[in-house]
């Protein structure tokens, strides 16, 4: 039980810890990562009763998933080029940054082995059974092994995504552009794309975007 | 179990048999009580199947899901010649974004990765690239505007 204890102790921390997307983006007292995973666990249960998923693991991937940021920190695809100058991060943050196919190799794998040692460490005391299953169920979600699995990651970021939109519509920020940009490249689920939909009527039908 | 068809490339069916192949063995080894195969003993190969050990249901889940894919798959193929500076599946293809440069691939669903570049087809972008030429500016305009030239074209699909 001692285990147990300092595990959820560990977990209880992402309750204050801001999504480090909105920090760089000014967004004032921005959401907790438990915050985030409280909504996407939320949506992967009831969205994906539209895809006959296996709902328990679908829903305690969910509440994984973002466990390794614990130690390894929440990241975006900005960190490696954002600049320090805070006019200059602003006007940064207006486009989607884009690599060379070297460069997405090397920041996906860098990423993945950081969160990777992240887990490890946290897991390391708890009885080995639980331990194997968080690990698999997180290695599904970053690798998209099963249904389960890719479902999981689509719906992540649209939480994320409706998040964005909520606070655009609130404080005119973070810039639209470049999350559309981003979404039109990355969503390809039926039913994520028809959220998507809902969600353009829902915030963007009466103000023109500032992008 | 979804009966859509799966669009992979040849390399990526080979690495799937592969982990089936794999995980059989290994699931043979622990119902029959056979040694289990050698890649278990070493994190090098693959640390991902290490965690496989411990769960047998999710072995079981992985290996259905391997065989649904194998069941309803059709290869990714370079097109003939003639085709080969239009969008298809499969094929490189260099653009600017209002003014970024980028390269995407098109893939299908379970082999895309945008943080690695591999655009689904069935993505919004990867659907409006399809059938397009160099020189062409593909516009993406729900709800704001982005318009996507493509500069090359290529298909290297061993």
């Amino acid at each position: 039980m001692k285990d147990l204890v300092n595990f959820f102790h560990q977990a209880g921390k992402l309750k204050d810890m801001p999504r480090r997307g909105w920090v760089i983006n000014d967004i004032k007292n921005p959401e907790s990562i438990a915050d985030h995973i409280f909504r996407a666990s939320l949506m992967v249960w009831i969205l994906g009763n539209k895809k006959k998923l296996n709902i328990e693991r679908v829903l305690k991937m969910a509440l994984i998933h973002d466990l390794c940021e614990i130690y390894a920190g929440d990241t975006t695809p900005y960190d490696s080029v954002l600049p320090k100058n805070n006019k200059k991060r602003r006007e940064f943050m207006k486009t989607w940054p884009r690599f060379s196919e070297k460069e997405k190799k090397r920041l996906s794998e860098k990423k993945h082995k950081k969160e990777k040692e992240a887990l490890k460490k946290l897991l390391k005391d708890l009885p080995k059974k639980l331990s194997s299953e968080i690990k698999h169920l997180w290695y599904d979600y970053e690798k998209g092994l099963t249904k389960e699995g890719r479902f999981f990651k689509q719906t992540d970021r649209l939480e994320n995504f409706l998040q964005a939109m909520e606070y655009w519509k609130k404080y005119k920020k973070p810039p639209q552009g470049p999350w559309w940009e981003w979404a039109r490249e990355f969503f390809d689920d039926p039913v994520s794309l028809e959220f998507i939909e809902e969600m353009a009527k829902k915030f963007h039908h009466k103000i023109k975007p500032r992008v | 179990m979804d009966i859509k068809t799966f669009y992979i490339t040849k390399e990526k069916l080979r690495e799937l048999k592969k982990e089936y192949d794999e995980l059989v063995a290994f699931e043979r080894s622990k119902t029959v009580g056979e040694e289990a195969p050698k890649i278990f003993e070493s994190e090098d190969i693959n640390p991902e199947f290490l965690s496989f050990q411990e769960d047998m249901s999710f072995l079981r889940s992985r290996i259905s899901e391997l065989k649904n894919v194998f069941d309803h798959y059709e290869l990714i193929k370079n097109p003939a010649k003639g085709e080969q500076n239009i969008v298809g599946l499969g094929a490189k293809v260099k653009i600017d974004v209002d003014g970024e440069k980028d390269e995407f691939m098109i893939v299908g669903t379970l082999e895309a990765n945008p943080a690695l570049g591999k655009i689904s087809n069935e993505s919004p972008v990867g659907k409006a690239l399809l059938g397009h030429k160099i020189g062409d500016e593909v516009v993406v305009s729900s709800p704001i505007k982005t318009i996507y030239k493509i500069k090359n074209i290529k298909y290297e699909i061993s």
